[in-house]
């Protein structure tokens, strides 16, 4: 007998169903519902509310740096030092190497 | 601190100088042809640290022919330092073309310019 | 006398990738068809061989080969062993899965773009090289294998060298990687001559609380967790998986995981006996922590589609390194039956999933590059409007990253949440957080890459080779999806086990 169940915590066969009967159930309410896209008027325009979409497709369209543009910002003092001890220099790859060879070192000295 | 015993302790000592030189070079050189150099040296202590660990007082070169007693080194280290030869060879050749590709396509070999590839 | 061949399989499972390696590039000066099938038959032989000898680890146990002799220890010659438990049947199954998807995904991908017999060598080169790592039972043949893994995954990373970042990016990797195998050398050597012997089981037995034991154990712990792309030692990480050939990309992912491999087994098999586990551990934890962290902020910050995948991968490595870090703190405790146990098979359950999943992802965005010849999250945009099976691949890796219920990666994640947490709980808040966050990046990868107006960036979906590549992953990850107290019962389970008790005399 195939062990379903991981360590008696968690089935993931169980989950599937659930989420299956529940997607049977938003499909159902789905088809009850008033059909507005319709496949070779609108030929995979997007919708923004009713407005029509400008001529240059790509300017609704949102790029990679600007969507965690708030969370970055915000954390601004976290990332600036982050990313400039990111240098890309060949020596600082290998401080790093050295520095967590000594500190290493010096706590498994100490310690075990 | 008797003459025989800094003479015992002299091979390690220069492992340790040669060592430390390599990772000098290594982390403070600018020129990535300097830091290809740091690298042969730190090789060289390697290879001179395996062979001195091989050696007992009194023991003679572990070469059956013409013998003078039987009483030899185990050549077990000599083995391991041929094969860390053979692979510095290797790598060190690897590690100089890179860097004569690199100039041919940034144009200088300083490690403060071969980085486009940065955070 | 008759020729067992099963007992010989670990050697096959080295030999067979070198012989091919060297085959493929002789035999494809007759005509390219046969360095491609030559290909192929050399990854299939390999798989084979591992399935062999993992087959014969799960019903009769493992046992050690020696090479050229019955026993290992013979007057007092001391021969080179290849330890073939459930450990490295776990490992060398891992290392083939992946190695087999990537291989049939590059038949498809050098059509015309690069000449491929050298890379098919180069491929092989590190399969057997990777293989030899995580198989053997010698210290001086895991430096020798070690290098020859750094040589050939270097010069697969250059390999298209009319770009300059390719070779940069290798020259980074190769530098570490050779001051990193030089300081191993060194404490090989510290080791050979405080005992005499290189053996993992001898030097088991022999190693204790002195001096030099410590600085050889501190010493490989940094360098090998260095190899495994772990922080702050991670920098060449993205260069190398940014930079390197198309479907060579998840391969240099699986250096690092058999690197990540090799490190467990010199912890628990080599210094797990004589060293106070409790400390290294800790040092792990640490390690692992920072990676996490690390590398999910600073894949938040990416615009290269496979630099942040990289970033992404770094912090999956912080996982798997906290959770064995937290095995190995209670090791020889009364708290290992209750939750270090879990932890060592949340955190082997995640190597196996993410060696998987990390490949599908890395597979995928290397085929969004090589169609729309554009790498940067800015430019792309409606892929999934013509790509429709890349789009539905890269789901499910990115929903497995992620750690989102049902898929696998939930529940190895689950497995070491609830292990860690009483080890200590601020270590469950932090992989919590970090699960969050990579499931922000993935939703902004997937939203801008494939979601949205369709911009004309592709005309069409991919060769069927390429697909059938990512598909063979996304079957195993939909197979450790669906039966994972299976996987643990059988795979991890065993090499559990096989680590705790030590190694095999």
């Amino acid at each position: 007998m195939i062990e379903l169940v991981l360590e008696d915590i968690w089935s993931p066969i169980v989950f599937i169903l659930v989420i299956l009967l529940t997607t049977l159930v938003a499909y159902l309410l789905y088809k009850m519902g008033n059909p507005v896209y319709n496949r070779t008027k609108h030929k995979g325009e997007p919708f923004i509310s009713g407005n029509r979409p400008p001529k240059d497709i790509r300017k609704i369209h949102v790029a990679g740096d600007n969507l965690f543009w708030g969370f970055t910002d915000a954390l601004k003092n976290y990332f600036e030092p982050l990313v400039k001890s990111h240098t890309g220099k060949l020596n600082d790859y290998l401080y790093w190497v050295v520095i967590t060879l000594a500190v290493v070192l010096v706590y498994i000295y100490m310690a075990v | 601190m008797t003459l025989e015993s800094i003479l015992m302790t002299l091979p390690y000592i220069t492992v340790v100088v040669l060592f430390s030189l390599g990772l000098f070079t290594v982390l403070f050189k600018k020129n990535l042809i300097k830091i290809i150099m740091g690298i042969a040296l730190m090789q060289n202590g390697a290879n001179l640290f395996l062979v001195s660990l091989a050696y007992r007082r009194g023991d003679y070169a572990p070469i059956f022919t013409s013998a003078e007693s039987t009483d030899m080194v185990m050549p077990t280290a000599h083995a391991l330092t041929l094969t860390s030869i053979v692979i510095g060879v290797a790598t060190t050749a690897l590690l100089l073309s890179f860097v004569i590709m690199i100039k041919k396509h940034y144009g200088s070999i300083n490690t403060d310019d071969v980085r486009r590839c940065k955070e | 006398m008759s020729f067992d061949i099963m007992l010989h399989t670990p050697t096959f499972a080295l030999a067979v990738p070198l012989l091919f390696a060297f085959l493929t590039i002789l035999l494809s000066k007759f005509s390219k068809k046969v360095g491609d099938v030559t290909f192929l038959l050399g990854l299939l032989l390999t798989g084979y061989f591992v399935f062999l000898m993992s087959y014969r680890i799960f019903t009769d146990g493992g046992w050690v080969y020696t090479f050229g002799a019955e026993e290992p220890i013979t007057l007092n010659f001391f021969r080179i062993t290849f330890i073939a438990d459930g450990f490295a049947a776990l490992a060398t199954i891992t290392i083939a899965i992946t190695a087999i998807a990537a291989g049939i995904y590059s038949f498809g991908y050098l059509q015309k773009k690069m000449p491929s017999d050298k890379f098919y060598t180069l491929f092989l080169l590190t399969l057997g090289g990777v293989n030899g790592m995580v198989l053997t039972g010698d210290l001086f043949n895991l430096f020798v294998w070690f290098e020859v893994t750094s040589v050939a995954s270097c010069a697969l990373i250059a390999y298209e060298n009319h770009r300059g970042r390719s070779v940069e990016a290798a020259l980074k990797y190769m530098v570490l990687s050779v001051v990193g195998g030089l300081i191993v050398l060194f404490s090989i050597g510290l080791l050979y001559g405080q005992y005499g012997v290189l053996n993992y089981a001898l030097l088991s037995g022999n190693i204790s609380r002195i001096f030099l034991d410590k600085l050889a154990l501190g010493l490989l712990l940094v360098i090998f967790a260095m190899k495994a792309s772990s922080v702050p030692m991670h920098m060449w990480a993205p260069d190398a998986y940014g930079e390197a050939p198309g479907p060579a990309t998840p391969f240099i992912a699986i250096t690092s995981l058999g690197s990540l491999f090799v490190l467990f087994r010199l912890l628990f098999g080599v210094f797990g006996v004589g060293m106070d586990t409790a400390a290294v551990g800790a040092v792990l934890v640490i390690l692992g922590v920072l990676s996490m962290f690390v590398g999910v902020t600073m894949a938040l910050v990416q615009d290269d589609l496979k630099r942040l995948i990289a970033y992404l991968s770094v912090s999956q490595v912080g996982y798997m390194t906290m959770a064995v870090g937290v095995g190995l703190a209670t090791l020889n405790t009364v708290e290992y039956q209750n939750f270090g146990e879990l932890a060592m098979k949340g955190g082997f359950f995640h190597m196996i999933n993410d060696g998987v999943y990390k490949a599908l992802l890395f597979l995928s965005a290397v085929t969004v590059v090589h169609k729309t010849d554009l790498r940067s999250l800015n430019d792309l945009g409606g892929l999934a409007h013509k790509m429709p099976y890349t789009t539905v691949f890269f789901l499910v890796g990115a929903v497995s990253i992620a750690g989102i219920p049902p898929m696998s990666g939930f529940s190895s994640k689950l497995l070491i949440y609830r292990s860690v947490y009483l080890y200590n709980p601020i270590l469950a808040v932090i992989a919590l957080v970090v699960s969050i966050i990579t499931f922000a990046i993935m939703g902004k990868v997937f939203f801008n890459a494939f979601l949205g107006p369709d911009q004309g960036l592709t005309d069409g979906e991919v060769s069927k080779l390429m697909l059938s590549g990512m598909a063979i992953l996304t079957a195993m990850v939909i197979v450790f999806t669906l039966f994972p107290g299976l996987v643990v019962s059988e795979l991890v389970t065993p090499a559990i086990e096989a680590l705790s008790e030590g190694v095999i005399p």
